[in-house]
């Protein structure tokens, strides 16, 4: 007996060592059955089945009984373990069966191994194995269900019988015909019949390669089982040569006892054209009344769906230009010759790592595709000799079209429009594409609209007789679709079109016809059109008109109302009446100007007396435009004198005053304006003036944006008051303008675009009387005060050594800028100086300030002053604006002459007391002064030791040992002090060296001393380098240097930083030197040696400084060591000989620090 | 021939021969500005050699130098005929996948159409100066090529393009070649073998 090697089990294979072990443990539990070795699963109750079908029954048996004892045996301490009781009991049972079958065949020869299976639950085909002494000739097959029913013989050759399923069991008998060998008869019960549905074989297997979907067609044999079993069909996909598995998945139906042909597809994630593609079928029958094992059906064949691969000269990328949602993942293969290698496969710009699939395709497989741009995206496999390629397109289903709205503008045509939502970023023949469906009337209507335009909207004609609409707005493109309903009543969603043509007639002064053409078929319905009227001085009005709708017709509206002379802009647009939707835009407009009409009124009119009183000068204000109805010509005047006509006047425009010549008399005058439609109602006032006394003046500012003026209620003044003022700009005579105010007002504020801050306007009231106008009062009056615009002139009248009077001048009106409210009258000391600040704004702490609010005052006299000082007036008016600008004055006070006289006189005469007195006391005691200060002293001439003193002094004829005269020494030396003694003559500038220098500009040629002044050269290579060739040996010379240039170091040093050692050493004037002693760089020798033995010489003669050291720069700094005599030259100083002459006058204040100097040159010069 | 060539018409030649390389510069200028926009617009490869494809006239030529200037002419014509052709073709591909996106390309290549037509009037124009009967553009042209997939599309407008550009080039040579006055001489054999 061979031992079971496997246990074969559905989804794999079970080692028999562990299977039966874990078969039982898991609560399986084997079943032998008719056929081979079930295994049961508790949970499931699904039906495995051991494949022995092959296998006579006997030796299937023993095999297991062998291989449960041998699995006992070899798991006994696992199995103890577990303790399952059901694996014991089975194979106890499984033992018995065994034991049972083996007594029952026990016979050799005898037909054994009898198996029946049923594909079709009514019959079964069984068969049986025979001896191979038994396999020729016929056999005898009888067999039958019960007892009732007859046995059913007959003779077969082959070893297999087809007999009906019993319900139970059937006794079959299996014997051989003609032999000697013993009937064998075996007792079939139906749980031994095994149930293996037919095997299901494909009808159609289509693929679809644009969408990569395969398309499976087959039976489901369902005729031959009775009604409504429960089938489970497997479907598994294949791919590649090697038949890989790539799903598998599980279609349930229900037999139906007819066949039913059954439907399934499979989209492939990879395209169907990369590689082969296969498919496989199986089924399971659920005969839950069928009490034997059911299985499986065996696999159908494999239906192919060959690749490009597969195709002889087959290439290409694929899919071929897909259209795609944003977010896929996309797999291209790329299929080729098979001799052909792919250099790389990209997706855009990006190349992918290529999986093989076969000998001749690989592919790649690119996540979350992107939406692509307008033409798409490509996917190229580049081969050693070309491009094979594909262009996907990546973009969004589209999107559900959000605010549907459908309106009629004439009643012909529906037009919906909506919102597309967010852009498939499809474009072309894969655009998204719209569909207007009406499910009311079927009707579809394919929509044209603009992708790029966004412009979204659809027609759908109007229907007869149907006012509702139920439509159904479809939106498709290549990755999806979408919808959007409205259901509308038209007759709620009109809205017309422009009204065009639109024309105006009528030559009224207040009335026109305006007609405009409506295209549509409005006839059911009413239209409410609404007119704009505007112009230039009115605000726009709306008039609505309602009118009976027509089809395409004209309609036409009456404008009354309108103003005369008066340009309108017009303009209409329409709704339906009944049901306000929309309006419609507005038409284009239309101008149309009224006629005129005569003036509505007569002007506002005043009177002035002339100065002289001779005549009367009549002033009209003109009409406002909505009264004047037209174009003013001309006023006339007429002058009547009860009723009796003085004097009539025709005034053109523009003029809007004139003169009569009325003498002292008076008379009614009458004003009307005339325009070219007629004459206005006449404007009557009198020339009666009523004399008045006591008229005050008053004064008066702005609060806001008028002058406010107020006066007494006058009882009598019965027709009004009229305020009257004059207007002046410039040279322009004053025009006058007026107000009139009911008699029962007190105040006006009279405004006037005219009105200048700054201006003094005078207002003169009037109250009007039955008999004439009074004048009441007077005010004058600003709009807003300034500061005045000028100083007040003034003068000193008057100065003495500790006053001065001053005087001033009215300022002029018109410079005054307000009402004036005082002056101020500052003083200080200072002198004048045009750099000097106001005085006001000097900070002076000796300022005064005079503040006279006396407007009458026109002097004042400053007291309290210093004799002989200057001082400085300033003179400013003011007014609640402000300040004018100061008037200036500088004055000196007078000298205090007696004082002065008092102080020379006072020590004059102490002096010459002290002196009288001095000589006084000399006098009387002068022989003790003697003897006490002056001793008689023996003479020196008389001693030989001080015979010396003779060459000393010699030519002195009377020398004394004690003389105090000086003598001048031959020389002097200064050593390492500065000497301040401007007598002592130095000998070495009057040495011959320094004779021998002659400035070039010889200024100091002449003088008396014959010092010379040297100037050290400037540090330049080339001057000091011709200096000694042209002057050798100790020559003197004097080196002008250009003043630009001097002056450059010191503003720009580091253009010339040569020079800078120089600059900073400032200018200053030095004796003569000789040129070759003064080198460039650094020290010499011959330099150091002259700083060592004449490098300090006193300057000789301060003549020679002249005026140039002060105009030099740095010369305060180098004031002190200038003025001290007998200071070192510095080898390095230099000097302007010609200083700049702007540098005279600034260097005036520096002057100051001079004055010693100065002084002491005056003194030399002198 | 040529020596029998009135002076007017040697002038109205030479003024023909001096546009027509106007034409072909200003022509030949645009290409290439479209060829960028081509390129850039369909995301293809500027360097992509793209192989020579079934109806698309190749400028490169033989013995060109020894070419008469009938021969330049006509070869000129039939290959802007060709170009006029690929150029519609490529027009009216590019409405149906673009739509109205990205009409800034369709532009150009309607102006570059244009263009084409308006120089092969022109080169009809020298043609019949030379006394030569202009040949007839074959009635239904060549049978429609095969449906291409958009990436062959793509990569054929990129070679139409390409050639068409190298077309303008040669055009310019051939005018200048046949508006020499010395020219007119090498024309003469050429006018003479013709049929």
């Amino acid at each position: 007996m061979s031992p079971i090697k496997r246990i074969f089990y559905q989804d794999g294979f079970y080692s028999p060592n562990y299977g039966a072990v874990s078969v039982a443990t898991d609560k399986n539990y084997i079943y032998p059955g008719f056929g081979g070795l079930y295994i049961f699963n508790d949970a499931s109750k699904e039906v495995r089945r051991k494949r022995a079908y092959g296998k006579e029954l006997t030796s299937f048996f023993e095999d297991d009984v062998y291989s449960c004892l041998k699995l006992l045996f070899l798991n006994s301490r696992r199995m103890w373990k577990n303790s399952s009781l059901r694996c014991l009991l089975a194979l106890a049972i499984l033992c018995l069966r065994s034991l049972m079958y083996s007594q029952e065949i026990v016979s050799p020869g005898d037909p054994q191994n009898l198996k029946c299976v049923t594909h079709n639950l009514h019959k079964m085909l069984c068969t049986w194995d025979v001896s191979s002494r038994r396999k020729h000739g016929q056999t005898d097959f009888c067999y039958t269900t019960n007892d009732l029913t007859p046995q059913v013989c007959f003779k077969t050759k082959e070893r297999r019988a087809e007999i009906p399923v019993p319900e139970s069991s059937i006794t079959v008998t299996i014997g051989s015909s003609g032999t000697a060998f013993p009937t064998k008869e075996f007792v079939i019960h139906q749980k031994d019949i095994a149930f293996v549905p037919v095997t299901p074989r494909i009808l159609s297997l289509m693929p679809d390669f644009p969408t990569s979907t395969l398309n499976l067609k087959w039976s489901d044999n369902g005729s031959i089982f009775p009604y409504g079993l429960d089938a489970l069909w497997e479907i598994q996909i294949l791919r590649k040569e090697a038949m890989e598995v790539v799903t598998q998945v599980t279609y349930y139906s229900k037999l139906t006892h007819k066949d039913i042909i059954l439907f399934w597809n499979w989209t492939s994630d990879m395209p169907l054209e990369c590689t082969s593609h296969y498919v496989k079928i199986r089924c399971y029958i659920n005969a839950t009344q069928f009490v034997g094992p059911k299985d499986w059906s065996d696999w159908s064949p494999a239906e192919m769906i060959p690749g490009k691969d597969a195709e002889p000269g087959g290439s290409g990328v694929f899919p071929l230009d897909p259209v795609v949602a944003v977010g896929s993942d996309l797999t291209f293969c790329c299929v080729h010759e098979e001799d052909q290698h792919i250099t790389n496969m990209t997706y855009g710009s990006k190349s992918y790592t290529m999986i093989q699939l076969s000998r001749r395709s690989h592919a790649i497989r690119v996540l979350n595709a992107s939406i692509s741009n307008t033409s798409g995206t490509n996917v190229v496999c580049r081969l050693e000799n070309g491009y094979e390629g594909s262009v996907v397109f990546v973009g969004y289903a589209p999107d559900i079209p959000q605010n549907l709205s459908c309106e009629t503008p004439n009643f012909l045509i529906i037009k919906c429009t909506w919102k597309p939502g967010r852009p498939s970023g499809l474009y072309g023949e894969r655009r998204t594409k719209y569909s207007l469906f009406e499910r009311t009337s079927g009707k579809n209507v394919s929509c044209e609209v603009n992708e790029v335009n966004r412009d979204h909207v659809c027609g759908f004609p109007v229907l007869p007789d149907q006012k509702t609409y139920d439509f159904i707005l479809g939106v498709s493109n290549p990755i999806g679709q979408a919808q959007s309903s409205l259901l509308v009543d038209i007759t709620k969603r009109v809205h017309p079109k422009m009204p065009e043509k639109l024309t105006v007639t009528g030559d009224n002064s207040t009335s026109i016809q305006l007609r405009w053409f409506i295209n549509g078929s409005f006839a059911e319905t009413r239209l409410l059109c609404q007119i704009e009227i505007s112009s230039s001085h009115s605000e726009r009005k709306l008039h609505n008109v309602s009118i009976p709708g027509r089809k395409s017709s004209t309609y036409t509206a009456q404008l009354n109302a309108l103003h005369p002379d008066t340009k309108y802009q017009l303009r209409v647009r329409c709704s339906a009446a009944d049901h306000f939707w929309r309006w419609s835009d507005w038409s284009r407009g239309v101008e149309q100007t009224t006629s005129e009409a005569p003036p509505a009124r007569g002007p506002d009119i005043w009177r002035e007396r002339s100065p002289s009183g001779e005549s009367l000068i009549v002033f009209w204000k003109p009409l406002s435009l909505s009264e004047s109805n037209g174009k003013i010509v001309s006023h006339e005047v007429s002058c009547y004198l009860l009723e009796t006509l003085l004097e009539h006047k025709v005034v053109f425009e523009p003029s809007n005053s004139t003169e009569i010549k009325l003498g002292k008399s008076d008379c009614m005058i009458s004003v009307v304006a005339r325009n070219h439609a007629g004459s206005s109602p006449p404007s009557k006032i009198t020339s009666v003036e009523l004399p008045s006394d006591n008229i005050t003046t008053d004064q008066a500012v702005a609060m806001g944006n008028g002058i406010n003026i107020s006066w007494d209620s006058y009882p009598n003044m019965t027709c009004g008051y009229i305020v009257k003022w004059c207007h002046s700009s410039g040279s322009e005579p004053c025009s006058v303008d007026w107000q009139k105010f009911p008699s029962n007002t007190t105040n006006a504020v009279i405004k006037s675009d005219l009105f200048k801050p700054g201006v003094r306007y005078n207002f003169s009231l009037y109250g009007c009387k039955s008999m004439g106008y009074q004048l009441l009062k007077n005010v004058t009056g600003y709009m807003k005060e300034l500061p005045p615009k000028t100083a007040p002139n003034f003068i000193v009248e008057e100065t003495s050594s500790d006053s001065i009077l001053v005087k001033w001048e009215d300022i002029p009106i018109e410079e005054c800028r307000g009402f004036l409210k005082g002056y101020l009258l500052s003083f200080a000391k200072g002198e004048k100086d045009a750099l000097k600040s106001r005085l006001s704004e000097s900070g002076n702490p000796e300022l005064k300030v005079n503040n006279i609010t006396d407007l009458t005052k026109k002097s004042m006299k400053i007291l309290d002053l210093q004799g002989k000082t200057s001082y400085q007036l300033e003179l400013q008016a003011y007014t609640a604006g402000g300040l004018s600008p100061p008037n200036s004055l500088y004055v000196v006070t007078k000298e205090d002459s007696v004082g002065l006289i008092i102080a020379i006189l006072i020590p004059v005469a102490v002096v010459v007391l002290l002196g009288v007195l001095a000589s006084t006391f000399c006098y009387r005691k002068r022989e003790w002064i003697k003897e006490t200060f002056y001793p008689e002293i023996p003479n020196p001439e008389n001693s030989k030791a001080l015979q010396f003193q003779r060459n000393i002094c010699e030519g002195n004829k009377t020398l004394k040992t004690l003389e105090m005269n000086p003598c001048t020494p031959n020389s002097v030396e200064v050593v390492e002090t500065q000497s301040t003694a401007p007598k002592i003559e130095d000998t070495e500038i009057m040495s011959p060296a320094a004779e021998t220098a002659v400035p070039e500009d010889g200024s100091d040629s002449e003088m008396e001393n014959h010092v010379v002044v040297s100037y050290c050269p400037p540090i330049i290579e080339e001057e000091i380098s011709n200096s000694p060739m042209d002057e050798p040996g100790g020559s003197s010379q004097v080196v002008y240097i250009d003043i630009q240039s001097m002056y450059q170091p010191q503003i720009k040093p580091e253009e010339e930083p040569e020079t800078g050692l120089v600059t900073t050493a400032g200018y200053k004037p030095q004796m003569q030197l000789p040129i070759s002693a003064l080198k460039i760089e650094g020290h010499s020798p011959v330099e150091e040696e002259l700083d060592k033995t004449a490098g300090y010489r006193p300057q000789a003669n301060t003549n020679t400084w002249n005026m140039g050291t002060p105009d030099s720069p740095g010369s305060v700094e180098s004031n002190n060591e200038n003025a001290s005599f007998g200071s070192p030259c510095s080898i390095n100083s230099r000097q302007f000989l010609l200083p700049p002459k702007e540098d005279e006058d600034s260097s005036k204040p520096i002057n100051t620090g001079w004055s010693f100097t100065h002084f002491f040159q005056n003194k030399l010069n002198d | 021939m040529a020596a029998a060539e009135s002076p007017s018409a040697a002038l109205r030649r030479r003024d023909l021969c001096s546009r027509g390389i106007r034409l072909a510069g200003k022509m030949r200028a645009d290409v290439v500005d479209l060829l960028d926009a081509y390129v850039e617009q369909q995301g293809l490869d500027a360097s992509a050699s793209v192989a020579a494809m079934e109806g698309v006239p190749l400028a490169a030529v033989e013995r060109w130098d020894e070419q008469t200037g009938t021969q330049r002419l006509l070869e000129n014509l039939a290959a802007y005929r060709a170009f006029r052709t690929l150029l519609a073709q490529m027009l009216e591909e590019q409405r149906e996948q673009l739509g109205e996106a990205d009409a800034g390309l369709g532009r150009a290549l309607a102006a570059v159409l244009l263009q084409v037509s308006a120089f092969a009037y022109h080169l009809e124009e020298l043609l019949r100066l030379e006394s030569r009967g202009i040949p007839g553009e074959e009635g239904d042209g060549p049978p429609p090529p095969p449906r291409l997939s958009l990436f062959e599309q793509k990569l054929r407008g990129l070679g139409v393009l390409r050639e068409l550009a190298q077309w303008a080039v040669r055009s310019v040579r051939d005018l200048r070649q046949l508006g020499k006055p010395s020219s007119a001489a090498g024309t003469a054999p050429g006018l003479a073998e013709s049929p």
